[in-house]
């Protein structure tokens, strides 16, 4: 998906962020968004406040909130994925 | 905590506040009571900052359990442990309400604590009994080791996951839609709310996606 809307929006993403973690994808405020969900992830509420403070400086607090919903989204179908069995085809 | 003064998207709010009280009503196979409580595991499993590790079964309660290890350890979650759990007497069905009340109650969770929100309650646990609700016709799957709508395989193996009880599905997709997009406007690449693109949408769900070992 990443790799498909990026090239689409014709700002096609490295896709080493996702997979190392590392730098910002090639895209704008890439490095803050990959920063937030990797303190999702995590358990440190400390480095949490860190990545969401970051990313509204660098952007607001709408996009930020938008950023939260999406990372809740993938804590809810990651588990719907894992919960079921589901394979790619 | 960071306070952040904002007001949270209206349709995103509202598809929280449903969710929330779809765990609180009865079920096709739980009451309500039970429904909660197996929410409540959930949560507790998700906020831990000391998780024990993915095998122990801290409830003795095969639903609790289960809810437990979905919670927190939901990529250690095999077709093997789904077996053996039924075989010690949970029924497949209840195993997909179980899998529809946790991912109904944890996204309200999961969106206030990254958003520095204060963290929902549970509603209270609504009166009534299970409403049997399933879909008419159910079918092995190929893509998902619980069963599903029949016929089986037509659609992506997520789509089709919770697909056996209707108002598992309904509040997943309803939720889905807030949280991230809907279906059709999944298609377009280039669709976005006029706050993040949709390339820097994925990058978020993917990056998030690798960090929980979600091989999907």
């Amino acid at each position: 998906m990443l790799s498909w809307s990026s090239h689409e929006d014709g700002t096609p993403a490295d896709l080493t962020a996702v997979s190392e973690g590392s730098g910002d994808a090639g895209l704008p405020f890439g490095a803050e968004l990959r920063a937030f969900a990797e303190a999702i992830a995590g358990w440190d509420d400390a480095a949490l406040e860190q990545a969401r403070a970051a990313l509204v400086a660098a952007t607001d607090e709408r996009f930020m909130l938008d950023a939260a919903a999406v990372a809740a989204n993938f804590e809810m179908m990651t588990r719907v994925a894992d919960g079921t069995g589901s394979l790619l085809r | 905590m960071t306070v952040v003064e904002t007001s949270v998207r209206s349709d995103l709010a509202e598809a929280y506040e449903l969710a929330l009280g779809h765990v609180a009503a009865p079920g096709a196979f739980f009451t309500a009571d039970r429904r909660v409580r197996i929410a409540e595991a959930a949560i507790a499993a998700y906020l831990d900052a000391e998780p024990g590790p993915p095998w122990v079964r801290p409830y003795g309660d095969l639903p609790l359990d289960v809810a437990h290890r979905l919670g927190r350890h939901a990529a250690t979650i095999t077709a093997e442990w789904y077996e053996q759990v039924v075989t010690e007497g949970l029924h497949p069905l209840e195993w997909v309400e179980i899998v529809g009340v946790v991912v109904a109650a944890l996204p309200p969770v999961a969106f206030a604590r990254a958003a520095g929100l204060p963290l929902p309650d549970l509603p209270a646990p609504r009166s009534g009994a299970p409403h049997g609700r399933e879909a008419a016709e159910l079918a092995p799957a190929r893509l998902n080791f619980v069963p599903v709508a029949a016929p089986a395989d037509e659609t992506a193996a997520v789509v089709q996951a919770l697909s056996a009880l209707p108002d598992e599905w309904d509040n997943l997709w309803r939720m889905a839609g807030a949280q991230y997009m809907s279906d059709r406007q999944m298609d377009d690449p280039l669709w976005n709310r006029g706050t993040l693109s949709r390339p820097q949408m994925e990058l978020v769900a993917a990056r998030l996606a690798t960090l929980r070992d979600c091989v999907f």
